[in-house]
């Protein structure tokens, strides 16, 4: 007989099934327990990511990249704001079936093409993919123009906002300020040199978004954006203009290659003005060719007559002659070693300091032989050459002076006057700072508020006299090499320097470098001032003095004008009781 | 009984106030963002500004308008003065 079970008895699992009952819960229990710990403590970081993610957006904040001034604040480079205009080929439409909205249609359409100056065939091309929602249409284009397209409220016409770097001053300034890729880091000049300066640090800042990652909060600020600092140069804007002009007229009447110009503060040590020609435009894209690099530090050439000063300042110096030591140039080319030496016209016996003023090749190398090598090329090292000047600036070189164990006699004769070995015209420039500060070589600098350095002595104040009056007579009309070189009203003294280019082991016919080096007022001297003519056509003249002396007066003359310098050379004869006089002679 | 009435209105008045304050918390933030729009817009302007600035103050358009408007020239070496100190 079949017992029937009670309903307390029928639904009484027996002890087995309920432990089983009772491990199933468990384990699933240990499961969830298993897998919270997993996700809580293996799984954290990338869970609070995936939710940060969704409410969250991370945005770059990127600083002002600072400004470039000159040393009275002109402007010389500037992060300015452009747009791109973008179109959504979806969104745009410029057709309709009512005539009246036809035509108001197709004047938007002929407006927009305009602003953007393109054609309307252009613009059509543009938009006929509708597929593509995000068509640039035009790039770079000033605030004025997009806020004129944006004012049209053209459906799916829309802008970016980038900042790209401005130079209002274009060429004359280019090789000094460089400029910046697209990426907006500096790839030559100062944009290169200060790179780090200029480009201050990027921020960071978390927003809170919705779901139509729309920002609707801030989160949190990471880090605050730092602008990056403004430069200022100790480029004088005016007296770099000035000297640009300059030189590129001397270049073009001279057909030369190029030019540069140097201009010291013979005081501070100052770069004022430092330019070349041809150069370039900063703004434009075609950045690239020979004529982008700052030909005044990363080229060298031999420096020439513009040594002889320095030679003789040796001899000088280590006492071997005195300014009236009469030298023979003889009447024709010197031989000595086995090769010649020639002047441009024979000089016959002249007197150490007419060397300088006739620019007599025989009489440096005659001097010269009464120094040492040793201390012929000390004298060398301690004006600067074969040193880089310390400004630091992209791609400056240091030229080269050989060591003088090595130099036989010939080449310590040909170092005299400036063969055989090589400078960058800031050298030179830099070098002829001992003339200005009584034998001190001023340390140089292009950038405003960098640490003083200290200058060092290299010639006795006594030397430094005698080397500048003979570099006066250069000046003269009664025989100097450079009588254009003169500014009215002003002392100045110089140094021409003519040599031939050294090509592929070998000099050259009928190519020259024409520099002058150049100081002034001669009373107080104020400024230096170095060109260089590279490869004029030798029909027109290709001496240092008929290309150069030019440049140096216009330049030298609004330098002085500027800078309020006294005048040390008017012709005041008879005029002592007189407070007021007529500069013209004639009316005094 | 009384005492969860009361609990159930604060929850009501804190669940208000949360949302309220919400509110004028993204409106505040819209606010900020706008001004910090302007600011942006306006160091724009400051740049174009100082360019055009720069550009008007030029040497040679200062020299123009001296030599044009001001009928303003470079005295001759004749009408210079010296004065000695």
């Amino acid at each position: 007989m079949i017992k029937i079970k009670s309903r307390k008895e029928y639904f009484e699992l027996s002890t087995a099934r309920r432990r089983i009952v009772l491990i199933f819960m468990l384990g699933m229990f240990v499961i969830l327990f298993a897998q919270a710990v997993k996700l809580a403590a293996f799984e954290k970081d990338k869970l609070q990511k995936e939710s940060r993610q969704r409410q969250h957006r991370t945005l770059d904040l990127f600083p002002y990249r600072g400004k470039i001034l000159d040393r009275n604040g002109s402007l010389l480079a500037e992060s300015t704001p452009v747009y791109s205009i973008m179109a959504d080929a979806a969104l745009v439409n410029f057709k309709d079936i009512d005539p009246i909205v036809q035509a108001k249609l197709s004047k938007q359409k002929k407006q927009l093409a305009n602003l953007l100056k393109l054609s309307i065939k252009n613009l059509n091309k543009n938009l006929k993919d509708r597929n593509k929602r995000s068509v640039p249409l035009r790039r770079n284009i000033a605030p004025d123009i997009k806020m004129k397209i944006m004012a049209l409220k053209i459906p799916g016409i829309s802008s970016n906002k980038v900042y790209k770097r401005f130079y209002p001053e274009n060429g004359p300034v280019a090789h000094v300020v460089g400029f910046t890729g697209s990426d907006g880091v500096g790839q030559e000049g100062i944009e290169m040199l200060m790179n780090k300066n200029l480009a201050g640090e990027k921020g960071r800042i978390i927003n809170r978004i919705d779901k139509n990652r729309r920002v609707v909060g801030e989160v949190q600020q990471i880090k605050l954006p730092k602008d990056g600092k403004d430069i200022r140069l100790t480029i004088d804007l005016r007296l770099q203009n000035e000297a640009y002009n300059a030189l590129r007229k001397a270049v073009e009447k001279h057909e030369a290659i190029s030019g540069s110009v140097v201009l010291l503060d013979a005081k501070t040590g100052e770069v004022l003005a430092m330019t070349n020609y041809p150069s370039f435009n900063p703004n434009g894209y075609n950045k690239v060719g020979d004529f982008i690099k700052n030909r005044a530090v990363t080229d060298v050439f031999e420096p020439g007559s513009t040594m002889k000063p320095i030679s003789l300042a040796a001899a000088l110096e280590r006492k071997v002659v005195t300014i009236d030591t009469l030298i023979d140039t003889g009447k024709g080319p010197y031989r000595y070693e086995g090769k010649d030496i020639r002047d441009t016209h024979p000089h016959g016996k002249i007197a150490v300091k007419e060397v300088i003023k006739v620019s007599s090749n025989i009489g440096s190398a005659k001097i010269s032989e009464k120094v040492s090598s040793n201390n012929l090329a000390a004298m060398y090292r301690k004006f600067g050459y074969g040193i880089k000047t310390g400004i630091n600036f992209p791609g400056e070189v240091s030229g080269s002076v050989r060591k003088h164990t090595k130099w036989k006699k010939i080449d310590h004769s040909r170092a005299s006057y400036g063969y055989g070995m090589n400078s960058t015209l800031i050298q030179t420039a830099q070098a002829y700072t001992v003339f200005a500060n009584e034998g001190k070589l001023k340390p140089i600098s292009l950038i405003k508020g960098d640490d003083p350095k200290i200058s060092k002595r290299v010639l006795s104040p006594k030397t430094t006299k005698d080397i500048l009056l003979m570099l006066e007579s250069v000046t003269d009309d009664d025989g100097g090499t450079a009588p254009k070189a003169k500014v009215y009203g002003y002392r100045v003294a110089g140094k021409t320097g003519t040599t031939k280019k050294y090509i592929d082991g070998e000099y050259v016919k009928n190519k020259y470098i024409g520099t002058f080096v150049g100081l002034g007022p001669v009373s107080n001297p104020r400024f230096v001032m170095a060109i260089m003519i590279d490869e004029p056509l030798a029909e027109k003249g290709y001496s240092g003095g008929r290309l150069a002396g030019p440049v140096f007066s216009r330049v030298m003359s609004k330098a002085f004008e500027w800078y309020s310098i006294d005048a040390d050379g008017l012709e005041l004869e008879g005029v002592k009781d007189k407070k007021e006089v007529y500069a013209n002679k004639t009316k005094l | 009984m009384k005492l969860n009435l009361i609990l159930f209105v604060v929850l009501i008045v804190c669940a208000l106030t949360t949302v309220n304050f919400k509110h004028l918390s993204r409106n505040s933030f819209a606010e900020l963002d706008g001004e910090n729009k302007n600011t942006l817009d306006l160091k724009d302007q400051q740049t174009m500004l100082r360019i055009e600035e720069s550009s008007e103050s030029r040497i040679e358009i200062i020299e123009k308008i001296a030599k044009h408007k001001i009928n303003m020239y470079i005295p001759s070496k004749k009408e210079k003065k010296v004065i000695i100190r």
